[in-house]
């Protein structure tokens, strides 16, 4: 492996720790995240085993960030997963079979991009979160789908666009026409010899697409449309927006949370990035 | 002549994915499974209702629907927004908002270029060296922050701990220009972070590759100081990447304004597009983003044109093309 | 004859992630007043470096520079950045190999030329649009007026090439450094641009250092020779004897390598087989011996130090060729 730097070793610890607390948060012994302790209202770090305080309504912000940082992972891997997978599907067999194909991909790409990225999540989590009785309440669950459909539907042209041009970039060099004229088929040209070369960039990518999408469930949870009861980052930014004046902690917390985690995204695409151009130099 | 042409072509592509957004919307609208008239109409007859649904085109099909209100649309009537106490025209929202999302997006832009170009010109002046370093690394962990935690930060120590500046609210232009400005500083410091360290980063790429090239070189044979080729010389060339992110990042800049606009008050586009869902106005909601659309869309064409005319190159190139 | 121009043991050394590279060493070279003198030598072989390192332009902080370089009484490696950067347009120019990218691809001609004028001659923009046009008729460009409006995209290779010829001799130096100036250009442009060196040379009275690697171009447009090789000077003689009497196994080389109009057509073209050494570690003995079919051993372990013929002619050779030994 060659050697990381500083920086990067810090990134790869924090997102680990954020991996673990998703994925083993919920056995850990640390208070109930939406249990609301009346008799620990407000408090500040270290008091009453409350190891990050509570807010003004009483709940512990440990353990609401833990249980947050497991919905913000959650639903930020799952958008890039799925977002990738079929942006690059799509984007990737655009650039292939060119022609009327490819036409209507992009026309459809650029309808997706020109409209700017949150309207489109705003517009799409509305649409589709809403109950036949109006008045109805939807259940976590099924904003928590949505959230996931609404940011794989955003993601799907940016990555698509990237895929595609990766690919173009890629099928006009001899290698594949080489492969053509010894009779390859085209979906194995495709998977052997594209997609490996067509990887590298968008795990780049991907890495700054976590980042974008941690960000976008946080401000549609701020704007309210999100994870309702501050079960994610976002949402105990919106809860804590009430207790700015006197116990500004209580954002501090997931904003701190927020800002390392897509900072360390952004640093280890950006190191992914370097490591990809340094490659393409030496070919 | 062959440059008309090439530009009604990029005219009609723009139109063609404008139709296609706002029909995307309509058809968006259309699927909820409710009942819009009921949701606009809580209270009153049905007989009220019927009326609306005629009105607003509901009885008719997807495509029907559409083009009812895109007829309305380009003659100016942008729907109306149905709350108990009667009805408002959604093109009057938007008259007051428009301008206060134009005049908060201007500011970013302009505060972020202003400030990153001489960043990104020292920073490629120095490549490799300290300055470069310490400019490099911070803008990269500010512009890792998101916009609204920069406005929180700034809201909780600049509003609130120290009350330099009100935290809520807007002013406009004709009440006072310094009480306009100062409400507009913090929403204009967190938008433009991000935009910062974008700008100061292409920048800075260009120009330490042009400065590789030998009319640079060149220029130093004439005896021309430093500050001239990089200022004069090297600024110029380079600057067509920032350019061109200045139009994409437009984007990203109305849906941030979003949220800085609904944290700090300004009741401005994006704003209404949030009341809008918030409030179920999806009549509202979707002229409202159909002007969103509008306007990403000719501003990425009027950033084209000039291009064109900040390198010569790019002019005549397209014209081959 | 006095020297205009005098570089003393000028050595320069790059910084890379693979090492320290050498890419000049030791060079001894005299510009005497009114001369033009060629430096030539393969790609690699450290002219274009010697001589942007002479002027003073070889930007970045891992270049190293050594020795002295004396420019009409003023000592350049012992002045400040912007103290030489004043003898630049009235003392010493350049012009480059490459027109199209050693032009400003957004400035029009006509700012590209006044811009020296102005800034280094103190002259009006109206005053030096005019001598701008002067220039370009200097160089023999037709229609002027309609060149200073256009940009460099818009000309072809041989009028750029004058352009830039233009723009170097605007404040009239007195050395011009012309790196490769034809070495872009078709054969029949070259002799043009190589034409209007000569008489601008002889109207303005300016030196001229003349690099290239192609000795056909030395002969009849230069007084002196210079040959490098692997970053050092390997001979130096005045032309004609060069090409009469030369003492470098390298140079004959050079010579035969050039395509001859006599040569019967299908008779095989001579090259020089091997490869310039490595600049990051240049070993022992003579740079050119694993490619000499004159070498002995003694090449191969002892580097060679410049010698001299009591006429000055200079040579690097343990075992020089010619008729005066």
């Amino acid at each position: 492996m060659r050697k990381f730097t500083k920086p990067t070793w810090l990134a790869i610890g924090w997102l680990s720790l954020m991996m673990f607390f998703a994925i083993f948060g919920w056995v850990l012994p640390f208070k109930s995240w939406n249990f609301v302790y009346e008799d620990d209202l407000e408090v500040g770090l270290f008091t009453n085993g409350h190891i990050l305080g509570t807010d003004s309504n009483g709940y512990d912000l440990l353990a609401s960030i833990v249980a947050g940082t497991r919905m913000s992972i959650f639903i930020a891997i799952a958008a890039v997963g799925l977002g990738g997978l079929i942006g690059s599907v799509l984007g990737i067999t655009a650039a292939y079979v060119r022609g009327k194909v490819d036409t209507v991909m992009v026309t459809i790409f650029n309808v997706g991009l020109s409209v700017p990225n949150l309207v489109l999540a705003l517009a799409l989590v509305s649409v589709l979160a809403t109950n036949v009785d109006i008045n109805q309440a939807v259940p976590t669950w099924r904003r928590v789908m949505v959230l996931i459909m609404s940011l794989t539907i955003v993601l799907i042209p940016i990555l698509g666009r990237i895929a595609r041009g990766a690919t173009l970039s890629w099928t006009g060099r001899e290698f594949v026409t080489a492969a053509r004229s010894m009779g390859m088929r085209d979906s194995k040209i495709i998977t052997k010899h594209i997609v490996p070369n067509v990887l590298p960039a968008l795990i780049a990518v991907a890495f700054l697409a976590v980042g974008v999408v941690i960000i976008a469930e946080a401000s549609l949870s701020i704007l309210g449309v999100g994870i309702p009861d501050g079960a994610s980052w976002g949402g105990m930014i919106a809860r804590g927006r009430n207790d700015l004046e006197y116990a500004p902690h209580v954002l501090y917390v997931p904003i701190f949370f927020l800002a390392l985690t897509v900072i360390s995204t952004n640093h280890l695409g950006d190191v992914v990035r370097a490591q990809l151009d340094s490659r393409e130099a030496k070919v | 002549m062959l440059k008309i042409s090439f530009w009604l072509k990029r005219i009609a592509q723009l139109l063609i994915v404008l139709l296609l957004v706002t029909f995307g919307v309509s058809l968006l609208l259309r699927l909820i499974p409710v009942d819009l008239a009921t949701v606009l109409l809580p209270v009153g007859t049905e007989n009220e209702r019927d009326i609306l649904r005629e009105e607003l085109g509901f009885d008719k099909g997807p495509i029907g629907y559409y083009l009812q209100w895109l007829g309305n649309f380009v003659q100016g009537d942008f729907g109306k927004i149905y709350f108990s106490g009667g009805t408002e025209e959604v093109s009057a929202h938007l008259a007051d908002a428009m301008p206060r999302s134009l005049l908060l997006m201007a500011y970013t832009q302009v505060i972020a270029i202003a400030i990153a170009v001489p960043l990104g010109v020292v920073s490629a002046y120095r490549a490799g060296r300290r300055a470069d370093k310490i400019i490099s690394n911070t803008l990269f962990t500010l512009s890792s922050v998101p916009n609204f935690a920069i406005a929180l930060l700034l809201v909780i120590f600049v509003g609130v701990k120290f009350a330099w500046l009100p935290t809520l609210g807007y002013v406009p232009l004709s009440d006072g220009v310094w009480e306009h400005l100062k409400h507009m500083i913090m929403p204009v410091i967190s938008l433009s972070l991000g935009l910062i360290a974008t700008y100061t980063r292409l920048l800075r790429a260009d120009m330490i590759a042009a400065l590789r090239e030998d009319y640079v070189t060149m220029a130093a044979s004439k005896g021309l100081s430093d500050q001239r080729i990089l200022w004069r010389h090297v600024l110029r060339p380079s600057s067509l990447t920032l350019l061109t992110s200045a139009a994409l990042s437009m984007g990203g800049l109305i849906g941030g304004a979003i949220v800085i606009e609904s944290l700090f008050a300004t009741y401005g586009v994006g704003f209404e597009v949030f009341a809008a869902i918030a409030g179920r106005q999806y009549v509202a909601l979707q002229s409202t983003v159909a002007v969103i659309a509008l306007f990403y869309v000719f501003f990425n064409l009027i950033v084209d044109i000039a291009s064109g005319f900040v390198d010569p190159r790019t002019r005549d190139r397209r014209v081959n093309a | 004859m006095s020297s205009l121009l005098s570089i003393k043991n000028l050595g320069v050394n790059f910084d890379t992630p693979r090492g320290s590279l050498e890419a000049v060493r030791g060079v001894d070279i005299e510009i005497p007043a009114g001369t033009s003198v060629g430096v030539v030598g393969e790609s690699g072989s450290g002219k274009t470096v010697m001589c942007r390192a002479a002027m003073g332009l070889l930007q970045g902080s891992n270049v190293q520079r050594t020795g002295t370089v004396v420019f009409d009484g003023n000592e350049l490696t012992a002045m400040t950045k912007e103290q030489v950067r004043n003898l630049f347009g009235s003392g010493m120019a350049m012009i480059f190999q490459d027109p199209m990218t050693a032009l400003n691809p957004v400035r029009r001609i006509g700012s590209q030329l006044s811009e020296g004028l102005r800034v280094r001659l103190g002259m009006s923009k109206k005053d030096a649009m005019v001598r701008s046009k002067e220039l370009l008729e200097l160089v023999r460009i037709p229609n002027p007026t309609a060149v200073l409006k256009s940009f460099p995209y818009q000309l072809s290779g041989g009028m750029r090439q004058r352009v830039m010829i233009a723009i170097a001799i605007a404040c009239n130096p007195k050395l011009l450094f012309a790196d490769e100036p034809t070495t872009a250009l078709d054969v029949t442009v070259q002799a043009q641009i190589l034409q209007l060196l000569r008489e601008l040379r002889e109207d303005l009275k300016m030196s001229m250092v003349l690099v290239t690697h192609d000795l056909g171009v030395v002969a009849g447009n230069t007084d002196f020779v210079a040959v490098m090789y692997a970053g050092e000077v390997v001979e130096y003689a005045p032309t004609t004897k060069l090409f009469a009497d030369m003492r470098m196994p390298y140079t004959e080389a050079l010579l035969e390598s050039i395509p001859k109009i006599d040569h019967k057509s299908g008779t095989r073209l001579s090259v020089i087989a091997g490869r310039l050494p490595n600049p990051t570690d240049r070993g022992v003995g003579c740079g050119f011996a694993p490619r000499c079919k004159y070498a002995q051993e003694k090449c191969h372990t002892q580097h060679p130090e410049l010698q001299k013929d009591p006429d000055g002619h200079l040579y690097r050779c343990w075992f020089p060729i010619g008729k005066a030994l």
